[in-house]
């Protein structure tokens, strides 16, 4: 599974990518369930995210299929693929 | 699984689905119901929202000292958080609640001792801001309704508590979205950005009783970290688009005329992209002035986001004819209004 992370704006306003393939890794099985998870708590695709000023905003794909989504309204589980895929990905 | 709703909150739902919903057990679901109950600028509203949450009334005029209070998020994505520090409490041992509490009094003082402003409402809103948010949280904003303050990595960011000028901008955000209520997208989405500089800044130099021409005209000064090594700040008004060339970074990219504006659709059309011009545009006209730049140009520009003429989606142009007009009738056919048209044109936006 090849998961990709744009994040953008925020105060700075700088823009940060970062993507990440489950392949091969020893985490696969929970990183795959936990991108599912994320993924399933969107909005569906093409609606408008209603952000803050200043607020990050992120654009996820898993495999071909991309949601949006903004701080501060984020579920648990994007939270956690949004710190993993920036932390991990490359 | 439980799928979270994430119910949108427009003018559309009737008010009395929203009070129900205000009411509600759930923070995710009471929360943007009260903060569109509070946002709507009806007086009756507020009072019905403030009778049933059972909360004391405002009572006569607004009061001339701020009420802040001070959450810890505890390194979680939460708001409020644990509360540390109210209002009449001494200085405690931890300096990011220290210094956010200052920021917020150094923001409240400039609006209500040079424009006259209660708050970020004009009705005395309390200001509560929430620190430590999240984990090595690159960023600050204004979520509506109160201040969240990440500690930065450490690497690129630091404290984003740490500029004053930080602090200012993000409240700044909150006296728009009461007032002219600028749409965060494409012209009118960067003037959004460039007020909250530009009362960023003016925040700063009032803190530090510096002049136009003391002034380091920096967003975001302090603020950068170890790992960056060429940058200065996170923007300049003096002189957009130089400062930070870094190779973690990369470089500035703000246009200073509009010669070089840049279209593009990332950062909701540009918005801390293009916000460079009518940024330079201030700054022109401050040192223009001379003196204090929250006086003469402070006033031109707060009576402008303020006064009811500005409409959401206002253009560049929309908003330096409005700067214009607003300069003549406060200060008459003068150097003020001679120096707003310079200005503007040595940025290339009409203003006439």
């Amino acid at each position: 599974m090849r998961i990709a992370i744009t994040r953008t704006g925020g105060f700075a306003g700088i823009e940060r990518r970062a993507e990440l393939d489950t392949t091969g890794r020893p985490d696969a099985t929970h990183v795959q369930a936990l991108a599912h998870r994320a993924l399933a708590s969107a909005a569906e695709e093409g609606t408008a995210v209603t952000g803050v000023p200043d607020g990050f905003r992120y654009e996820i794909s898993v495999d071909g299929r991309t949601i949006h989504c903004a701080d501060p309204h984020l579920t648990h589980d994007q939270r956690e693929l949004i710190r993993f895929v920036l932390k991990e990905g490359a | 699984m439980k799928r979270a709703i994430h119910p949108v909150f427009c003018t559309i739902v009737p008010p009395h689905v929203l009070d129900k919903l205000a009411q509600s057990e759930d923070p995710t679901v009471s929360g943007p119901a009260r903060r569109t109950l509070e946002h709507d600028s009806l007086q009756r509203t507020r009072r019905r929202i403030t009778t049933l949450r059972g909360a004391a009334a405002p009572t006569g005029t607004p009061s001339d000292k701020p009420q802040r209070t001070i959450y810890d998020a505890g390194h979680q994505e939460v708001t409020p958080g644990r509360k540390v520090h109210a209002e009449g409490d001494s200085p405690v041992k931890d300096a990011t609640v220290n210094r956010a509490h200052a920021g917020l009094g150094a923001t409240f003082d400039l609006y209500l001792k040079v424009y006259g402003r209660h708050s970020i409402d004009d009705s005395g809103l309390p200001l509560d801001a929430t620190v430590h948010y999240g984990e090595k949280y690159d960023n600050a904003f204004w979520d509506g309704s109160q201040m969240v303050f990440g500690d930065g990595d450490n690497d690129l960011f630091l404290d984003f508590t740490i500029p004053v000028d930080v602090i200012g901008h993000e409240l700044t955000h909150g006296v728009t979205q009461h007032t002219a209520n600028l749409e965060y997208y494409g012209q009118s989405g960067a003037l959004n950005e460039s007020v909250s500089d530009v009362f960023g800044s003016l925040i700063k130099q009032y803190a530090l009783g510096q002049s136009a021409d003391q002034a380091d005209w920096l967003i975001g000064a302090g603020l950068l970290g170890p790992n960056v090594d060429r940058g200065v700040a996170l923007r300049s008004m003096k002189e957009p688009g130089t400062a930070y060339d870094d190779n973690v970074l990369g470089k500035d990219p703000q246009p200073t005329t509009m010669e070089h504006y840049v279209r593009t659709s990332r950062d909701n059309g540009g918005v801390h992209i293009n916000s460079g011009i009518p940024n330079h545009a201030f700054y022109l006209l401050a040192t223009d002035l001379g003196g204090n730049a929250w006086e003469r140009a402070g006033k031109i520009w707060y009576a402008t986001l303020t006064g009811g003429e500005l409409s959401s989606d206002a253009d560049f142009a929309d908003f330096a004819r409005l700067t214009a007009a607003t300069a003549r009738s406060l200060f008459g056919e003068g150097d003020e209004i001679q120096a707003v048209l310079k200005a503007w044109s040595s940025v290339g936006v009409p203003a006439s």
